[in-house]
C-alpha cells in the first residue's frame, strides 16, 4: 500500500509538472493527489516502519493516557486514530502557511489597488543601460526581500516595460529582475514561500536567517551584475510613446508605507508575542483593510469598492492557495508514512553529503515547484537531529529560493516574467540560465566559505 | 486581562452589526478582534481557571511524555503557559480551517454550477404568473435547494431568480425575504446545509442519519407557518415585464452535465466521511478536484480567455472570500474565550440561572440574529461537554435547529440574509417591519413542534 501511495504521488507530481500540454490545472491534480493519498493511508495496514517510529510511540502513549477505553481498541481503530489526529496537525501547519500567504497576498493587492507602487517605480529616471540595470536589480532585491517576488516581478517588468522601448534589451532586464527577485526572495522570512515556510515551520529564525543568508544573496545577485556589466552591449531604445497619466486614489504613498510596516512588522509581532506568523500578517491585514474603508470617504461605494480589501480579496490568487494546500496535503501523507524519512536515509546512503543533497535539490526546484520540495525536506530531516538554525536549514533556504532561476518556469516570479514580456524557454535557456547558474554557484560557495569562517 | 479581552470582544461585535453605519467592513472587525484576543490572551499572566482546567493539566501531562522529564523540568511557569496558549491555537486553527476549507470548497463548487448555467435545469421549470402559488414554489424549491447547498448559494440562486421573474420591487423584497426564511430553515435539518449544522456535524456532536429524522419536520414547520400567514394575507401582483428577454447571453454546453455532478459530488460527502473516517473537508477537496478536472475537459474548442470563466480557476475568483476570513477571525475571537475558559464558566451561571436546557438554546437562537449564529455555536460546542452529552443528545439537535434557524428573525442575522440584503439593498429598518414577524412566527412554530416530538 505505501508503494502505491509513492506512486499516486509520482503519478501526481507528473501531471503538475505537465500542466500546460495536458489541459489540466496544477490546482485540481494537486488536490486530487493530497486526497488519494490520505485516502489510501486510511485503508492500508501501518508498516512496521511507521508503528516503530517514534512519533507513533508518542501517539501511542498519548492515547493511553486520555482515551479510557484503550485496552478495547483494535490496531486498525488505533491506526484509523492516528491517521485523523496527523492529518489533523498537517492541517494545523498548513493553514497557517495558507492564511499567512492570503494575507500577504491581499496587503499587496491593496497597497497595489492605490497605485502605492508608482512611487518607487516613478523615481527611476536613467538613460544608461548598465546604471539602469544595477538600479533596477538592487531595488527588485530589496523590494522582493518585503514583498513575495511574484508582485516584485510584475511591479518592475511593468516598469521594464514603460521605461525600455528596445524589444532585446528588456527580455535581458527580465531575466535579471527574475534572478535578483529570487535572491532577494530567499533571505527574508516574509521574501519568499520557502523561506517563509521554514519559519514558520520553526527551523529558522527571522533574526537567524538574516544574517547568515544576506551574503550569500547578495554575491548571487552581483556577480552575474558584474559578469554583464562587462560584456553587455545595446541602447535602451528610443521612448516613442507619450506617458499617459493613470487616475489614482491619492493615498498611494500612505498605503504603501501602511503595507510595508505591516508586512516588516510581521517578524516583530512574532518575536514579541511568540504566537504564529499568520496572525501578525492577519493583523496587519486588518489594520490596512480599516484604513483603506476609512480613507476617501468622499468617493462613492460603487468606485470606492474598487480601492477597499474586500475587492482586493477577490484579485488575489486562490488557485495557487489551493494547490498549496492539495500538495502539502500529499506531502504530509508521506511524512506520516515516515516514507519521506526513509528517502532521506536512503539518500544519505548513496551520495553522503547533505551539502550536495541541498544543492542538487535547489537544481531540481527549477524543474519541479519549489514548495513541495521543501516541505519534503522539511519532512525527511528532523527537528531533534537538526536544531533550528542549523547549516542545512539555511542552506535549504537559500538553495530552494534561488535555484528556480535556473530556468523560466523555475520559479513563480519566471513563470509571471513569462506571461508579461513573452519570454521563450530557449531564449531564456541561451541567455539567462548561465548567468543564474554563475550566480547560484557564487553565492552557494559564499555560504559555506562563511559557515567554515563562522563555525 | 480576562474582562479586557471580553470587552474587546464585545466591542468587536458591536462593530461587526453596526458594520454597515459605522463603514468598516465586519471581516475587518473580525480580524481585528480574533487577533487581539489572542494576542491579550498570550501576553496575559496565568489565570487559576486556566491553569487549573482540564485542557492545561492534559496539555503538561503530554509535554512531560513528550519531551521527557528532565528537560520538562526545565520549563517555568510563564514557558509553560505560553506554549499552553501556542498549542490551544494550533488545535482551534485546525478545527476552524476543516470549515472554511469546506466552504471554499463547496462554494466553489456552486460556482461552477452556475458558470455553466446548471440552475436554470431548475429555475427554468418554473413559470407561474400567480404570485401566492409561486411563493410556494419559490419556498419549497429554497427549503430543499439549501439542504443540500449551502444557504449563502442557495439564496444567491434563488434571488437572481426572483429577479428575473418579479418586476415589481415591493413585491420581490417580500419574496426574498421568505427566501431567506426558508434558506436558513432547509439548511438547518441536513449536516451539509448550513455552517452550524456542519460545524455540529464535523465536531461530532451529530451525526448525518440522526439529525435529518430528528429536524426535518420542525424546518418544515418553520417554514411553512409564515407561508400558510403570507397565504391569507398577500395582496398585490407581480407586476409586468417590461421586455420579454430572450436571453441573449453567451452560453456554453455542459450546464446540466455540472447540475448532475455538482450535486452528485455534494451528496457524496457525507459518504466519503462514513467510509474513510476522514473529515468531510477532505471529501469536499475531492469532489471539487472531480469537477475541476471535468470543467476543463469539456470545452476543448474554447480558447483560453473565454475558458477560464468556464473552469474552477474562474469560479474560484468569484467565490465570497471576504466571508471566509470572517469566519476566520471570528472563530479565532472565540477560540480565545474557550481556551480562557471564559465560555465554561457564562454555561455554568446560565445553567444556574436559567437551568433548564431548552430555554437556554432557544435564547441562544434568538441571540443569533443579534451577533452571528457561527461563533454561538462554537460557543455552545466549547460550553458542554461531550463526556456529559453525547452524540445526538437533544441539545446538540435543538442548538442546531435554533441556531439555524433563528438568525432569520433579523436580516443581517445570517449570511442568506447579508447576501439578500447585498444584492437587493434590503433596508434594516424594512426588514424589521416586514420580516421579522414572520420569521419569529416560524422561529417558534418549528421549536415548539420539536419540543413536542420529543
Amino acid at each position: 500500500m505505501e508503494l502505491l501511495i509513492v506512486a499516486v504521488f509520482v503519478v501526481g507530481y507528473i501531471l503538475i509538472a505537465l500542466e500546460h500540454p495536458i489541459h489540466i490545472n496544477k490546482t485540481a491534480t494537486a488536490l486530487l493527489t493530497g486526497v488519494l493519498c490520505w485516502t489510501l493511508f486510511a485503508f492500508s495496514d501501518p508498516t512496521a516502519s511507521l508503528l516503530s517510529s517514534q512519533h507513533f510511540i508518542d501517539f501511542l502513549e498519548k492515547l493511553k493516557s486520555s482515551a479510557p477505553n484503550f485496552a478495547a481498541l483494535t490496531s486498525s481503530e488505533i491506526h484509523r486514530e492516528f491517521v485523523v489526529e496527523s492529518l489533523a496537525e498537517h492541517l494545523s501547519e498548513i493553514s497557517q502557511i495558507l492564511f499567512f500567504l492570503m494575507g500577504a497576498m491581499t496587503i499587496v493587492e491593496l497597497v497595489d489597488a492605490h497605485h502605492g507602487f508608482k512611487f518607487i517605480t516613478d523615481r527611476i529616471t536613467t538613460k544608461n543601460a548598465k546604471t539602469l540595470l544595477w538600479i533596477v536589480c538592487g531595488v527588485t532585491f530589496i523590494l522582493s526581500a518585503i514583498l513575495d517576488n511574484l508582485t516584485t516581478t510584475i511591479v518592475m517588468v511593468s516598469l521594464i516595460r514603460k521605461i525600455i522601448p528596445n524589444k532585446d534589451m528588456r527580455l535581458f532586464f527580465a531575466g535579471m529582475i527574475i534572478v535578483a527577485a529570487n535572491a532577494g526572495g530567499a533571505w527574508s522570512p516574509i521574501g519568499d514561500v520557502t523561506t517563509t515556510m521554514l519559519w514558520i515551520g520553526g527551523q529558522i529564525t527571522a533574526v537567524g536567517i538574516v544574517k547568515s543568508l544576506i551574503i550569500p544573496s547578495i554575491v548571487c545577485m552581483i556577480v552575474p551584475l558584474i559578469y554583464l556589466s562587462f560584456t553587455m552591449k545595446g541602447e535602451l531604445g528610443e521612448e516613442t510613446k507619450v506617458k499617459v497619466e493613470e487616475p489614482s486614489s491619492g493615498y498611494g504613498k500612505l498605503m504603501l508605507f501602511l503595507g510595508v510596516a505591516a508586512l516588516i512588522s510581521v517578524p516583530i509581532f512574532k518575536t514579541v508575542t511568540h504566537l504564529p506568523p499568520y496572525l501578525g500578517m492577519m493583523l496587519g491585514l486588518g489594520v490596512l483593510w480599516v484604513a483603506s474603508e476609512l480613507i476617501n470617504p468622499n468617493v462613492d461605494d460603487s468606485k470606492k469598492k474598487n480601492y477597499t480589501a474586500a475587492h482586493a480579496l477577490t484579485r488575489i490568487d486562490m488557485p495557487s492557495v489551493l494547490f498549496f494546500l492539495g500538495i502539502l496535503l500529499a506531502v504530509g501523507a508521506l511524512q506520516s508514512m515516515t516514507t519521506l524519512h526513509n528517502f532521506a536515509e536512503f539518500l544519505n546512503h548513496t551520495l553522503g553529503d547533505n551539502r550536495i543533497i541541498i544543492t542538487l535539490i535547489g537544481i531540481l526546484s527549477a524543474i519541479v515547484d519549489n514548495v513541495p520540495l521543501v516541505a519534503a525536506s522539511m519532512g525527511m530531516y528532523d527537528m531533534s537531529v537538526y536544531p533550528p538554525d542549523d547549516m542545512i536549514w539555511e542552506y535549504l533556504a537559500y538553495c530552494a529560493g534561488t535555484g528556480g532561476s535556473l530556468l523560466v518556469i523555475g520559479s513563480a516570479a519566471g513563470v509571471a516574467a513569462m506571461g508579461m514580456v513573452k519570454i521563450d524557454f530557449i531564449w531564456y535557456i541561451k541567455k539567462i540560465t548561465l548567468l543564474a547558474a554563475i550566480g547560484y554557484f557564487a553565492g552557494a560557495a559564499a555560504y559555506l566559505i562563511q559557515y567554515s569562517l563562522l563555525h | 486581562m480576562e474582562i479586557l479581552i471580553i470587552v474587546v470582544f464585545i466591542l468587536g461585535y458591536t462593530a461587526i452589526a453596526l458594520e454597515h453605519p459605522i463603514k468598516v467592513n465586519k471581516t475587518a472587525s473580525a480580524i481585528l478582534t480574533g487577533v487581539i484576543c489572542w494576542t491579550l490572551f498570550v501576553l496575559a499572566d496565568p489565570s487559576a481557571s486556566v491553569v487549573e482546567s482540564e485542557a492545561f493539566q492534559n496539555f503538561t501531562k503530554h509535554l512531560a511524555l513528550e519531551k521527557g522529564i528532565d528537560n520538562f523540568s526545565k520549563f517555568t511557569s510563564s514557558e509553560l503557559y505560553k506554549e499552553f496558549v501556542i498549542h490551544s491555537l494550533a488545535e482551534h486553527l485546525s478545527e476552524i480551517a476543516q470549515i472554511l476549507f469546506f466552504l471554499m470548497g463547496a462554494m466553489t463548487i456552486v460556482e461552477l454550477v452556475d458558470a455553466h448555467h446548471g440552475f436554470r435545469f431548475i429555475t427554468d421549470r418554473i413559470n407561474t404568473k400567480n404570485p401566492k402559488f409561486l411563493m410556494w414554489i419559490i419556498c419549497i424549491v429554497a427549503f430543499f435547494l439549501s439542504a443540500v447547498l449551502d444557504n449563502l448559494t442557495t439564496t444567491i440562486v434563488m434571488v437572481s431568480l426572483v429577479r428575473k421573474l418579479i418586476p415589481d420591487r415591493n413585491m420581490r423584497l417580500l419574496f426574498i425575504g421568505m427566501i431567506v426564511i426558508s434558506a436558513n430553515a432547509g439548511g438547518a435539518w441536513t449536516p451539509i446545509g448550513d455552517v452550524t449544522t456542519t460545524m455540529l456535524w464535523i465536531g461530532g456532536q451529530i451525526t448525518s442519519m440522526n439529525i435529518i429524522q430528528a429536524l426535518f419536520i420542525p424546518s418544515l414547520a418553520c417554514m411553512i407557518a409564515p407561508l400558510i400567514l403570507l397565504s391569507f394575507t398577500l395582496r398585490g401582483n407581480m407586476g409586468e415585464m417590461k421586455s420579454h428577454s430572450s436571453t441573449p447571453e453567451h452560453t456554453v454546453g455542459g450546464g446540466k452535465l455540472m447540475l448532475f455532478l455538482g450535486v452528485a459530488v455534494l451528496v457524496s460527502v457525507p459518504i466519503f466521511k462514513t467510509t474513510t473516517h476522514l473529515p468531510p473537508y477532505v471529501g469536499m477537496l475531492l469532489g471539487l478536484g472531480v469537477l475541476w478536472v471535468v470543467s476543463e475537459l469539456i470545452h476543448p474548442d474554447l480558447d483560453e480567455t473565454v475558458k477560464k470563466n468556464y473552469t474552477a480557476a474562474g469560479a474560484l475568483s468569484r467565490i465570497d472570500v471576504p466571508s471566509v476570513l470572517f469566519f476566520l477571525g471570528i472563530l479565532l475571537a472565540v477560540g480565545a474565550l474557550e481556551s480562557m475558559q471564559v465560555l465554561h464558566h457564562f454555561a455554568l451561571t446560565l445553567d444556574t440561572a436559567i437551568g433548564n436546557h431548552s430555554i437556554i438554546i432557544s435564547l441562544i437562537g434568538v441571540l443569533s440574529a443579534i451577533v452571528d449564529n457561527v461563533p454561538l455555536v462554537a460557543a455552545s460546542m466549547g460550553m458542554y461537554s461531550m463526556d456529559v452529552f453525547p452524540p445526538n443528545h437533544f441539545i446538540w439537535e435543538y442548538l442546531a435547529y435554533c441556531a439555524g434557524t433563528g438568525g432569520s428573525i433579523l436580516i443581517i442575522g445570517s449570511a442568506a440574509g447579508v447576501a439578500a440584503m447585498g444584492m437587493e439593498k434590503i433596508d434594516f429598518i424594512w426588514y424589521v417591519k416586514k420580516i421579522s414577524l414572520l420569521a419569529l412566527l416560524g422561529y417558534g412554530v418549528g421549536a415548539v413542534v420539536y419540543l413536542l416530538l420529543n
